[in-house]
Formats: C-alpha cells, structure tokens, sequence
C-alpha cells in the first residue's frame, strides 16, 4: 500500500454550511473562528493547528453551525502538500503580523497622550496584546516588537509614577 | 446519581461537577469517558457534543445548567459569566477573574487527574461562591 511519506504538524478542520439567512449565525461564527485565528481556506472550510483546546473550541462552533440549522463535521488531518502547508503557515503569520503592526501604531500613538490617558490606553494595549498572542501560532517577528512597543508605553506611565 | 463528562476536565467541567455537587445532588458520581458513546445507560451526561446538559445558543455547558434546573441564584449567575469567559473568552461578559482562572485550572489538570481536579477545585469554586455572595450583598468588592 502506497504510504504518506510526510507527516506535518495536524491541523483541525471545520467544514460547514450554513443557511444563507438570518445572518446572525454566520456573523456570530466569523467572529468566533477569527478570535481562535483560524484560517478560512474556502467559504465554508476553517483550519487550525490541532490541540486539544482548538479541537474542542471548533467542536462547540460545530454544534452551534447545527444548532442554527446548518451542517457541520470536524476533521483531523494534514495538508498532503509540504510546500501548501508552508503556505498556510506564512498566511497565517501575516495576517497575524498585521495586527500586531496595528498594536505597535497604538502604542506609538500612546506616546503623545497625557499621562491619565496614557495609561488607560496601557491597559487597552497589554489586553489586546494578550488576545493576538492566543491565536498566534507561528510567531513573526512582529510579535516580539508588539511586546517591546508595549513595555515602552508601560516604561513611560511608570517613570511618571515615580 | 451517576454523571458522565469528558476526560481530562477544564474549567466548564469542574464548574459544573462543582454546581451538581454542591445545588443539585449532594451524592453525585462522575464517570470520565472518552467518547460519548462510551456514557453508561444509567449516567447523564453533561458538557458533551450532542446532549442536552452542553453548550447551546453561545451558552457555555454551566450557564445551560442554570437555565435547565431554572436556578434564580445571582451569584451563581454571576460565577456563570467568570466560567464563560473562562472557557470561552468570546467577550460576551466582562469578567476579569476568568483569565486568571483559565490559568489556574489548565494548570491543575497538567498535574491531576479529574478526580483530584474536582476535589481541589471544589472549594475554590466555593470561596468564589463566597466572595461573589458578599460583593453583592454589601454592593462593593469585599477586603
């Protein structure tokens, strides 16, 4: 029998459908599947790396796709395409870099607010830093500027502390 | 009573094995499965794709409890919106302890099995119960 040669890191796939209207299932489960960071590969198909708590988290989503009147299956496997899975790998990194670029504008902006402002904005900055940090999962190189630009601004409140 | 709920409990588990134990039936037995086809005839099964006492409408499988069993308590309300955020962190509630507890929690079962879980997160939830209780009563958060 013909064998797999290669065996990538598993993914958890989400394949469903949902009815058209009313629309707030659908908007609720784009919503769900972006927070986890999980790739939509085609209408209908979302990808993310498999652990115990994605596969769990995409379960629920699942259930609730049916719930809504939809159809909904889990899927465990791996793209049989090193180079497709690179792919996969860098798009979510970019679009994972994107954010934390936005983060980094935020903190710069922090820079010129008043110090009462300043450190509201902190608070606003280390919360979202937290969200994108639990869907990354292949790292940029951003990540760690976004963590650097963040430990600037908190610097900056503490220094007026003092 | 029997219960049956998945292996390797987290934060929605032990809040629900917690409530069963403590509101609902005093007596309660939990049965770990690894599949849903694996529940004994005579167990109900919660926190479960496909059955009832599970996650339903965005509602984590604890707030669904309190929906079925028509409990009014609000400060088992109030701990619902801590062990949503806890296990779904979808923002629907603001609730600042569920991080640390999502923490806490997954940590524990790294190091415990779901017995001990259960037993070590017992009197958590219930100093949770407590703590919540005199926020409410007194209106402030209690020193």
């Amino acid at each position: 029998m013909a064998r797999c040669r290669r065996s990538g890191p598993p993914g958890c796939f989400l394949a469903y459908r949902l009815p058209r209207d009313p629309s707030t299932p659908r908007s609720s489960l784009w919503r769900k599947l972006r927070r986890l960071g999980a790739a939509q590969l085609l209408d209908g198909l979302a990808a993310l790396p498999l652990d115990a708590r994605n596969r769990e988290q995409l379960e629920w989503l699942a259930d609730e796709v049916i719930e809504a009147g939809g159809e909904a299956t889990i899927w465990v496997g791996e793209l049989a395409s090193a180079a497709q899975e690179r792919e996969l790998g860098t798009r979510m990194a970019d679009a994972i870099a994107a954010e934390y670029r936005a983060l980094i504008d935020d903190a710069a902006a922090a820079r010129a607010e008043r110090p009462g402002q300043r450190r509201r904005t902190l608070g606003r900055l280390r919360r979202e830093l937290r969200r994108i940090r639990a869907r990354d999962y292949f790292p940029p190189p951003e990540r760690e500027l976004a963590q650097q630009a963040v430990d600037e601004v908190a610097a900056l409140v503490e220094e007026l502390v003092r | 009573m029997r219960w049956a709920t998945r292996r390797h409990c987290h934060v929605d588990r032990a809040a629900c094995a917690w409530l069963i134990r403590r509101f609902l039936d005093p007596e309660a037995e939990f049965v770990f499965v690894e599949d849903p086809d694996d529940v004994p005839a005579d167990a109900t099964p919660f926190d479960m794709r496909g059955v009832e006492l599970s996650h339903h409408g965005g509602d984590c499988s604890f707030e669904t409890f309190l929906r079925r069993y028509e409990v009014v308590d609000p400060v088992l309300w109030e701990i619902a919106k801590v062990v949503h955020e806890a296990d779904l962190a979808d923002e629907r509630f603001d609730a600042p302890e569920a991080p640390g507890l999502d923490v806490l929690l997954r940590g524990l079962s790294m190091v415990r099995d779901d017995e001990e879980l259960l037993a070590l997160s017992g009197p958590l939830f219930d100093g949770l119960y407590e703590y919540r209780k005199r926020a409410l009563l007194t209106g402030r958060e209690p020193a």
